[in-house]
């Protein structure tokens, strides 16, 4: 008997007048005590799924078909107080982001007893005794402390534990968590998953586990569904599916994942991304066939169907899955030709004052950091949230002005900000920021937007243009985007003229903070292998600051992991990951 | 305790905001072609009776000079006589700040009961077959300004259906208990509940007019800043935990949206003391407005400058009010 069954669950949406379904013709089932894991990338309508539950989908989308039952009752056709009255004591919820999804004007008292009280429990002193067991339950210590803290004073790590205690505060038989770990750092995300894990098995809560990572997913899951497009096209025990894939798209996700340990290989890059809604709807047959490597004309009449038994695929060509393989070379690195360093940082420090003139706080954001990076070479900086990676990155570029130290880039002194020192960083260095969605102006045309550079250095409009037309056909995008404004742009497009931009006068290094991430693997994929072919052309070298350490492995020379504001260890990637020295690096590889 | 200290950085800067706001006065006005000493004399004075007049104001020395003078005697509580009235400026400001400051506190009061009230309905009503009425209803609302209502009341209440006093603070006939100069303060403490309810259907013409006018700014924004807040996870999260709709607008959303209609409110509560002018002049109401009107008219430097002062000091206080306020509210802007 399962707790939780979805039969030909469908949810659209109206575009235009026409009907638009995001899942479609759905069917899962989850049995009490066991965890199923949603896997897909964004747009495949995994976070749409734990929505129905709650019946709180985003206004203009609703259940058009099909049925989603909660032990046995209908939770669409639900009366709402009904629903309400599951919500939080029977289903709960451990949401992505833990720090926003805390009332922040609250106290976490007020809101784990506002929780209690839901719970049906009527008196205060009951309510904080309950509120601290349900902390204590998630290993966090001076929990009557906690209580009358804010959620800003927390770190997001604990945030999710508070999230997580009151998700299981209730005993709920199901919990729908929605990527619970993805905004947190790594060595949290493997103690919050443990934990997770500790408290599903003490109460026998059937988990819907819904995520973007594979690796995750067969860590934890005892089945998995592989979304792609708004419906199943692969599922069963996660073990057998991860371990022999048999529907082309997770195969080709596997192979778009950098491995964190083995040889290095190269990744697979699935061509584009996966279609928007509006696309997918007037597909026929398979959705995933215009990128799949398999796809002939066989596949383009009608869906196929979801078949097998306790594993299930939705593939004509299944049984010649496991013959896709990634390229089998993997891009060289171009051997350093000068050994002169191009950028020698010595000692460098940046310490912010906070508090009052009276009780003054420094925050040691970097301490005495000390590197080289030689023309050409790719150097990772590793690290968790707070640990001054991103200070590091701005200090480079000149963004920051150093406490001590000094920076030496191509053999001139840039750590005292003089107009000769930002010339001559503006000509050698260029940064690429994290978010393309805030890095770039919403009111201009990707043509200016990538020839900023030029434009301040005084060219004419026809260098421009031909400049900008280059510079896209390299990032591999159509010609057509230059006269596109970054809205109309999708996440992996936009971060290609964001990183367009950078390259426009062809620097000697790039500064590269956090850029794949919150990408989609196979998009992910795709950037490092830009990454990977402009490298080979232009032999740039890179300061790539990223949390991630498989993608650090797969495209980085050398890696500095820094810790509290100190590189703690530095050393050629493959060294350091096989034996790391220090105790930090050791828990960072643990967790990942 | 963060609250004192908080209030207390505020009042190190008023200090410095006070001079340059004292200096802007004294210059402005000295240099109006305006004989402050020929206007305190008869008619019918000789040049010599002026001179002697203008020496003993200090007329005839340097500008620095008076001011310091000025600013010495302003210090220790003598802010001039007032040529018009033949008195003490400083008491006649003193007299006619507590009536201003009652009105602009009450109108403030019916701004934010209306505003916030309304910010909520105006809210609910989103996306429903209602929303454009009440849209209407607001921009009707804001665009007509305060004198406008007040003729429109006088006209209604006080003339059609003569239910409602429109001139003055009390009934004909009744004495001021003169303790405070707050007359709802000043009748209580007296023990003379008659004095308050006149007080009280005196004050509610005029705060209506004034708060009709200022309450709508007030929904637009608690009703932009809650469709804002509904975006937010925590309300996602809250109805995940099946806490109930009336709940998470009241309890959760609420006390987020109502910070950036606080800022507001207070720059609004700053505005009402200028904003009073008007409807003090119209319904005949003894404040800063009314002797404001008449002190220009007359060129009455000395309780121009008083009022300019004081209101500077009401403006500066009502900042620190609301910072301190923001500060309760918003424990994100706590040291930790």
């Amino acid at each position: 008997m399962s707790l939780l069954v979805a039969r030909r669950l469908t949810v659209a949406t109206r575009i235009g007048g026409t009907i638009v379904p995001v899942i479609r013709g759905l069917d899962i089932a989850l049995a009490p005590g066991k965890v199923l894991g949603l896997v897909g990338e964004s747009g495949a309508g995994k976070s749409m799924i734990g929505r129905s539950i709650a019946q709180l989908l985003p206004p203009g989308f609703g259940v058009t078909g099909g049925t989603l039952e909660f032990d046995g009752k209908d939770l669409v056709r639900m009366p709402t107080n009904a629903r309400r009255s599951l919500l939080g004591r029977d289903i709960a919820f451990i949401p992505q982001e833990p720090l926003s999804a805390l009332n922040p004007v609250l106290t976490i008292g007020d809101q784990m007893a506002e929780h209690f009280t839901h719970l049906g429990v009527r008196s205060q002193p009951q309510r904080l005794a309950r509120a601290v067991t349900a902390l204590e339950a998630v290993h966090l210590r001076d929990a009557a402390d906690l209580l009358t803290r804010y959620p800003h004073q927390l770190s997001g790590g604990m945030c999710q534990r508070v999230l997580i205690a009151m998700a299981f505060a209730s005993r709920p038989r199901l919990v729908v968590a929605d990527e619970p770990t993805t905004a947190l750092d790594v060595t949290v995300q493997a103690r919050i998953v443990s934990l997770m894990a500790e408290l599903q098995r003490r109460d026998g809560t059937a988990v819907l586990f819904i995520t973007h990572d594979l690796r995750l997913a067969g860590r934890i899951c005892d089945d998995v569904a592989v979304l792609y497009g708004g419906a199943v096209v692969e599922q069963g025990p996660a073990r057998v599916v991860l371990e022999t894939p048999r529907h082309p798209y997770t195969r080709c996700l596997q192979l778009a994942n950098p491995a964190l340990s083995g040889p290095r290989r190269a990744l697979y890059a699935l061509p584009d991304q996966m279609p928007g809604l509006q696309a997918l709807a007037n597909l026929h047959g398979c959705h995933f066939a215009p990128r799949c490597p398999l796809a002939g004309p066989e596949c383009r009449v009608t869906p196929p169907p979801l078949s097998g038994n306790a594993r299930q695929v939705a593939c004509l060509h299944s049984p010649l899955t496991a013959g896709i393989m990634s390229p089998v070379t993997l891009p060289r690195p171009p051997t350093a030709v000068a050994a002169d360093a191009l950028l020698t940082v010595r000692g460098l420090a940046k310490t912010y004052r906070t508090g009052t003139f009276f009780r003054r706080r420094d925050t040691h954001a970097v301490v005495a950091a000390s590197f080289d990076i030689t023309p050409g070479q790719f150097v990772a900086v590793v690290g968790e949230s707070g640990s001054g990676k991103s200070t590091l990155g701005r200090l480079v570029m000149g963004l920051e002005r150093p406490t001590a130290g000094s920076i030496l880039l191509a053999g001139q002194e840039v750590t005292r900000s003089s107009e000769a020192a930002r010339r001559h960083r503006i000509r050698t260095a260029q940064m690429v920021f994290q978010d393309p969605q805030s890095a770039l102006n919403p009111r201009r045309r990707v043509a200016d937007i990538v020839t900023a550079a030029l434009a301040a250095a005084g060219s004419d409009k026809a260098t421009r243009a031909r400049r900008a037309g280059e510079l896209l056909a390299e990032m591999g995008l159509a010609p057509e985007i230059a006269a596109r404004t970054p809205a109309q742009l999708s996440g992996g497009q936009r971060q290609r003229v964001n990183i367009a931009r950078a390259l426009c006068i062809l620097p000697q290094l790039l500064v590269a903070d956090e850029i794949v991430s919150g990408l989609d693997v196979s998009v992910q994929a795709q950037l490092l292998a830009l990454l990977q072919r402009l490298r080979q052309e232009h032999a740039f070298a890179m300061l790539f600051i990223s949390h991630d350490l498989s993608v650090v492995r797969h495209l980085c020379d050398r890696v500095l992991v820094m810790y509290r504001g100190q590189i703690v260890e530095q050393g050629a990637t493959e060294d350091v990951f096989a034996y790391p020295a220090h105790a930090y690096t050791k828990a960072l590889l643990a967790a990942a | 305790m963060i609250l004192l200290a908080a209030l207390g950085r505020r009042l190190v800067t008023a200090v410095p905001i006070l001079f340059v706001v004292s200096m802007l006065l004294f210059a402005a006005l000295r240099v109006l072609p305006v004989d402050p000493a020929a206007m305190s004399m008869p008619p019918n004075a000789t040049k010599d009776e002026i001179e002697a007049a203008r020496r003993e104001m200090g007329l005839d020395r340097p500008l620095p000079e008076q001011y310091v003078l000025w600013l010495g005697r302003a210090a220790r509580g003598d802010f001039g006589r007032s040529i018009h009235h033949r008195r003490d400026a400083g008491k006649l400001v003193a007299e006619a700040l507590p009536g201003t400051i009652e009105l602009a506190m009450a109108a403030m009061v019916v701004a934010s009961g209306l505003g916030l009230g309304g910010g909520l309905l105006l809210f609910m009503l989103r996306g429903r077959r209602m929303e454009p009425v009440a849209e209407t209803a607001t921009t009707l609302m804001m665009s007509v300004p305060e004198f406008l209502w007040a003729l429109l009341f006088i006209f209604v209440f006080g003339v059609a259906l003569q239910a409602m006093p429109f001139t003055g603070r009390l009934d004909p006939g009744m004495k001021l208990p003169g303790i405070t100069g707050f007359l709802l303060l000043d009748s209580v403490l007296a023990g003379r509940p008659d004095i308050l309810w006149s007080a009280m259907v005196h004050l509610l013409l005029p705060a209506v007019a004034l708060g009709l006018a200022f309450a709508p700014p007030i929904m637009r924004v608690l009703r932009a800043s809650l469709i804002d807040t509904y975006h937010e996870d925590y309300i996602r999260q809250a109805r995940l935990r099946g806490i109930s709709e009336g709940r998470i607008l009241l309890r959760h959303a609420l006390k987020n949206a109502i910070l950036p209609t606080l800022t507001l409110m207070g720059v609004q509560f700053g505005f009402l003391f200028g904003g009073s002018l008007l409807v003090e002049v119209i319904y005949s109401f003894p404040g800063m407005g009314n002797l404001m009107v008449d002190a220009v008219r007359n060129a009455d430097l000395p309780i121009i400058q008083v009022v300019g002062l004081a209101y500077c000091v009401v403006v500066l206080v009502i900042n620190s009010l609301v910072d301190g306020l923001y500060l309760v509210l918003n424990p994100r802007l706590r040291p930790r």
